[in-house]
């Protein structure tokens, strides 16, 4: 929304300064379109609060760069370079004369920098500093009045918080921009400023008193702002409650208030305490310090798979074993068992006798001090504990792909992606060497691929489809080969293996084979894979990592599952405490998946390590593989997952297993790896990784548990389900027993009712079925939205080129007009002619704007109003007001001349710049109050009328008020208006044809915008 | 050694708890580094009013490397002098930008002006070459060449100006931001 004000305030310095108001006018308004999606219906409010501000921001944004920009250039004529720069490609056309000045176009010169660009003859030089004082001037002097009703009115409480955090941001760019300014003009820049300041700052201090005491922190701390000036606005905010406090004092409001700083200060020493806490922070440190995020995103992830088991084997030991333990300390080993020391990697023999296993843990009623069942004990211990993973790991998971896909942008490596990625965590020299390096490699194939994106022969097509169709077809009958020869392999071994108590050791030995053969395949098949993928030609490296985290997947799910098969379907039916032998068994497959991990990482990176430094310096040191390491990460939880039934203490191996092997990655990245070639993406992959963490291996794992409690008989015995028909039944004997207690209905209730009811659970999948499809659809929505908003934004930008453009001719134009017209007379009406017809344009923009805001509006809301009349009129109106801004245009290009003529002139113009300022803040205002109306049909005409109504009362106004001095000034506008036509007749042979056909052309283009728009609204 | 002006008083510190994203333990941290930075172990420096010259900070084993430390510097000084002198306040500020808790917003702002080299309020070309220049190198051999970088800023304005005026802005830059997750991650020093 551009309004009067925001031009006709710039009406007076030249092209580039009226360039970039208008440029950040728009930019605002985009920022207002972002909102817009959340709260559609504060927008024109919105808006109005941060126009104001923009303008101003922009301002003394200007001024500050100007006069103390530390990195500069000395060369004032950075506006003009600017003012090059910004004309956009497309806009070339009719930029003769910008090329002229500045040699080559900017497509040649203006990016490498300002040194070479020449100064703009019209702006700069002895220009420059007059029309900074007037700036400033017109700043100081319009201040008081347009505060008054930009602050204090417009920023009720109706403002969302969203609004409120765009709107400081400029507030803080203003306030913290104020130690900046420039010693010459320092009396009225900072006397200005100050002003401005203190009432941004109060209106700042005012949304933060109406905020709750933790929102209020919330919000300082989000300020972007410095130290000291957070520190002046809460002593502020702290002031301002205090005397509000001091009238309305109660004690109840002194005891919430204590309290709530009570809450706070143990918030604070909780969150100290949970820093002081945190593991391996020195160790996370130095590694995101030497190798980047990337590979530090494994060594947080394994951190994150220890906190889950510690978790599961605080509850486990303390809600199973302890009360076991508590009841009858000394296990009861059979006599004749001797502790071998094979045990440690078999996990049989003796420790069978003990509560490391599913047989160790008794099927009795605890009686102490208190009743303890440890049936019920040992069902709710693992049930509560898979829920809560489930839940925690579908929290984690929704988090990070909110963060990091939903937002993410669909083009893989930008430009922008590689710059932003860039490390600020990084400390050592030689990383950051290899970062640059990397990212130079990076940034040139990105540029070639974007140049040489060639259309690929049939041929090669076919070829590399090929490629594809049989690497994946060998790695997935790799993957289901080797399930297979597991199947038999333990087939073979279970007809071997006898139910006695007493192994040989060789018996034993015999047992560790499965697990071997399982790690082995689990160490040397994604070889394989990788060594495929170097065959397969990938377009991106992200489609290359996915096909191989795809395939270890399937390899791993295939000898899981093949697993669970087995042992619930053979050694259930077998052997007689089935679920110790499951629980061996996994045992051992921990165990071995341990040593093979350490294997993994000796051939994988230490011996790659030394090829490719000593034999083969080719090949070059190896980095990090993320992707492999944490897919071992999430098949070696998987089995702790899948054991916590079989054997609750597994949790602890896992957890010396991952203690140990932290340090042992540590130790081998360090040694034996260099930082990753490629970067990017780390955020997206952990997001993958959490996903495949969840399903399927999480999901497996709940599923295969489920299913042995609900279904499997329980081995008769040993365990504490003996003698039941299937786990489940423990909960269906407990409601029994729970029916002769009085006051435990309730239970009984939600048992039947909801646990055992079909009909609930079909009730609340349908509810669920429900919300997802209302959840849907309203994201339908919002993306038809946001589309619609982009395509606005698309067209406030060609808006502006058409602008720049016309502004562009118009100067072009300028040097031929004959000097002897330059009086001041003619001074004066140019620059009232000037700002007419940029109230002018504003007005087109204005109405342009209300009337698509008024569709969409109605299109959000759904309601079927027929847009055709306010639609059509609207259009005439702009085309209206838009020839007109055409005719007064070519006023435009006379403007500079104000700058080279007396101060008298500037006083002129100063006031009545400010004039316009005050003027437009009312054209501002007035329509935004109608376009709350929603009942208003046509508002859009009507307010487009109101607006220029105003606009031309505001002209009027200003005659009466003008002092006299001025009013010379007033009458040459008006007379501007009246001759409009007449100017340009009066030098007809100089500059015949602009006019008429631009206006033209203007108003084509005005309507084709309009019927775009239209378009796009439905 | 005068350690009662060196150390930070209980209100300070909540002080700064309130209006940083650092805990206690990183304020207490920071104070000591802030404290070490100053050399001269004599006179320990009233931390409230003192500065430390852009030269001592960037000695700072966490910015040393960091292609942006004299950018980071002149972003968080609040010296008049502009020589990029912080005081502990804008010391503070500086890793409660940094820090794992700031939010996106925050972020993306300080980035943005990290990145504009000319403070101009947007990143134009220069900027934009400054920045390349900066993430690859400034020596002659690695720079990319003058096609390449022209390639390379066209793509990005392409990428990132929406309304398509030649630079890009502080909401267009946040818009970038929003869209490329890595971001926060990486934006981090840790003291």
């Amino acid at each position: 929304m551009v309004q009067p004000a925001v031009i006709a305030t710039d009406a007076l310095p030249p092209l580039p300064a009226i360039i970039i108001i208008y440029i950040g006018t728009v930019f605002h308004h985009y920022n207002q379109q972002n909102n817009f999606a959340q709260c559609y219906w504060n927008w024109t409010l919105q808006t109005r609060a941060t126009q104001t501000s923009s303008l101003e921001t922009l301002e003394i944004d200007r001024r500050k760069t100007h006069h103390t920009n530390p990195y500069a250039m000395e060369n004032p004529a950075w506006h003009d370079d600017r003012a090059g720069q910004r004309h956009p490609p497309g806009g070339h056309s009719g930029t003769d004369d910008a090329t002229g000045r500045v040699p080559g176009g900017w497509q040649d010169q203006s990016w490498r920098g300002t040194e070479s660009i020449p100064m703009d003859p019209m702006s700069a030089g002895a220009e420059g500093p007059s029309r900074q004082h007037d700036l400033i001037h017109s700043t100081f002097q319009n201040h008081p009045d347009s505060h008054e009703r930009s602050s204090s009115t417009q920023l009720p409480s109706l403002i969302s918080g969203n609004t409120t955090l765009r709107w400081r941001g400029v507030a803080m760019r203003r306030i913290s921009l104020f130690p900046n300014a420039d010693p010459s003009c320092v009396e009225l820049t900072e006397e200005a400023i100050r002003n401005e300041m203190e009432n941004e700052e109060q209106d700042l201090v005012k949304e933060l008193v109406a905020l709750s005491t933790r929102e209020r922190i919330r919000a300082i701390q989000d300020l972007p702002m410095s130290f000291g000036e957070k520190k002046h606005i809460r002593s502020q905010v702290l002031a301002f409650k205090s005397s509000t406090k001091s009238q309305q004092f109660t004690c109840f409001a002194d005891c919430s208030e204590n309290m709530s700083l009570t809450f706070r200060r143990c918030g604070y020493s909780v969150k100290s305490a949970r820093q002081t806490l945190q593991l391996w922070q020195g160790i996370m440190k130095e590694i995101s310090g030497k190798f980047g995020t990337s590979v530090l995103s494994y060594f947080l992830f394994l951190k994150w798979l220890l906190m889950f088991n510690i978790f599961s084997f605080l509850i486990n030991f303390g809600f199973i074993t302890i009360p076991l333990l508590v009841y009858d300390v000394s296990p009861n080993v059979p006599p004749n068992m001797s502790f071998r020391g094979l045990e440690i990697l078999t996990g049989v023999g003796y420790f069978n006798y003990t509560v490391m296993y599913y047989g160790g843990y008794s099927n009795e009623t605890i009686v102490g001090q208190v009743e303890y069942n440890m049936q019920l004990a040992y069902f709710f211990t693992i049930a509560v504990y898979m829920v809560l993973c489930g839940i925690v790991l579908i929290f984690s998971m929704a988090i990070s792909f909110k963060e990091n896909y939903v937002l993410a942008d669909a083009a893989s490596e930008s430009a922008w992606q590689l710059l932003c990625s860039w490390d600020f965590s990084i400390t050592s020299e030689r990383a950051v060497r290899l970062r640059k390096n990397n990212l130079r490699v990076q940034l040139k194939e990105s540029l070639s691929e974007k140049t040489q994106r060639t259309r690929l022969t049939l041929s090669v097509k076919l070829k590399h489809f090929g490629v594809y169709l049989g690497s994946w077809l060998l790695s997935t009958s790799l993957a289901l080969g080797c399930g297979a020869s597991i199947y038999y392999l333990c087939l073979y071994e279970q007809q071997k293996t006898t139910d006695t108590e007493n192994w040989t050791l060789l018996q034993e030995a015999e047992t560790l084979l499965v697990p071997f053969v399982v790690s082995l395949m689990n160490l040397v098949v994604p070889l394989f894979y990788s060594l495929f993928n170097k065959f397969e030609h990938y377009s991106s490296h992200r489609r290359q990592i996915y096909a191989l985290v795809v395939r270890n997947v399937f390899l791993k799910m295939s000898i899981l599952g093949v697993l669970c098969y087995y042992w619930m379907n053979v050694v259930a039916k077998k052997f007689s405490c089935w679920e110790s032998m499951v629980g061996q068994a996994l045992y051992r497959l921990v165990i071995f998946d341990f040593f093979f991990l350490m294997l993994g990482s000796f051939f994988g990176e230490f011996l790659s390590n030394v090829i490719g430094t000593r034999l083969l310096p080719r090949i070059g040191v190896p980095e990090f593989d993320v992707a492999r390491n944490v897919l071992e990460l999430i098949y070696a939880q998987t089995l702790a997952w899948i054991g916590i039934y079989f054997s609750p203490l597994l949790p602890a191996i896992q957890i010396i297993k991952f203690f140990i092997l932290f340090y042992l990655k540590k130790v081998s990245l360090t040694q034996n790896c260099q930082p990753p070639r490629r970067t990017g993406r780390a955020a997206q992959m952990q997001t993958i990784f959490i996903a495949l963490l969840f399903f399927p291996f999480f999901v497996g794992a709940l599923s295969m548990v489920a299913y042995i409690s609900w279904s499997l008989t329980p081995s008769e015995r040993c365990g504490p389900f003996r003698g039941l028909s299937n786990s489940f039944s423990v909960v269906i004997v407990w409601i029994h027993h729970l029916e002769g207690i009085p006051g435990s209905q309730w239970v009984i209730w939600i048992y039947r009712h909801v646990i055992r009811s079909e009909i609930f659970y079909f009730i609340i999948t349908l509810i669920i079925l429900i919300i997802i499809y209302i959840f849907w659809q309203v994201t339908r929505g919002r993306k038809e939205l946001i589309a619609l908003l982009r395509q606005q934004i698309v067209n406030e930008g060609k808006d502006k080129t058409f602008l720049l453009d016309k502004l562009q001719n118009l100067q072009k134009s300028k040097p031929k007009k004959p000097s002897k017209q330059m009086n001041q007379k003619k001074h004066t009406k140019h620059s009232s002619g000037s700002q007419s017809n940029s109230s002018a344009v504003a007005q087109v923009l204005l109405a342009r704007q209300q009337f698509e805001g008024d569709e969409e509006r109605r299109d959000v809301g759904g309601v079927p109003v027929p847009a055709d009349i306010s639609t059509s009129s609207a259009l005439i109106q702009a085309l209206m007001a838009r020839q007109r801004a055409e005719d007064l245009d070519e006023n435009v290009y006379q403007k500079p001349d104000n700058n080279t003529s007396s101060s008298s002139t500037f006083a002129q113009a100063m006031h009545d710049r400010e004039r316009a300022k005050s003027h437009g803040r009312d054209d501002h205002y007035t329509p935004s109050g109608f376009s709350e109306n929603p009942t208003n049909g046509s508002s859009a005409l009507l307010q487009a009328m109101q607006a220029r109504q105003r606009a031309e009362q505001d002209r009027g106004d200003y005659a009466h008020d003008l002092p006299s001095s001025v009013s010379g000034v007033m009458q040459a506008k008006q007379r501007a208006e009246e001759e409009d036509g007449i100017q340009w007749t009066a030098a007809p042979s100089l500059n015949p044809a602009p006019p008429g056909s631009s206006a033209l052309i203007q108003a084509m283009l005005a309507r084709q915008q309009a019927q775009n728009e239209f378009d796009d609204g439905y | 050694m005068g350690t009662s002006t060196s150390q930070l008083s209980k209100e300070d510190v909540s002080e700064y708890q309130e209006l940083t994203f650092l805990t206690k333990q990183e304020i207490l941290l920071a104070h000591k580094r802030f404290v070490e930075l100053h050399e001269d172990k004599k006179n320990p420096p009233d931390t409230r009013h003192f500065r430390l010259t852009m030269d001592k900070i960037v000695k700072l084993p966490e910015l040393q490397c960091n292609p942006f430390r004299d950018r980071i510097c002149h972003v968080f000084s609040t010296s008049e002098q502009k020589d990029g002198s912080l005081t502990f306040e804008d010391f503070l500020d500086l890793l409660s930008a940094f820090s794992d808790s700031a939010t996106l917003e925050i972020k993306s702002h300080y980035a943005f002006r990290i990145f504009d080299f000319d403070g101009d309020g947007t990143l134009g070309c220069a900027d934009l070459e400054k920045l390349v220049n900066c993430l690859t190198g400034e020596t002659d051999d690695t720079r990319l060449t003058s096609e390449e970088m022209r390639q390379l800023i066209n793509n990005i304005l392409e990428e990132s100006d929406i309304d398509k005026d030649g630079t890009v802005n502080l909401s267009e830059f946040q818009h970038v931001i929003s869209r490329s997750p890595d971001f926060v991650s990486s934006f981090k020093i840790v003291l």
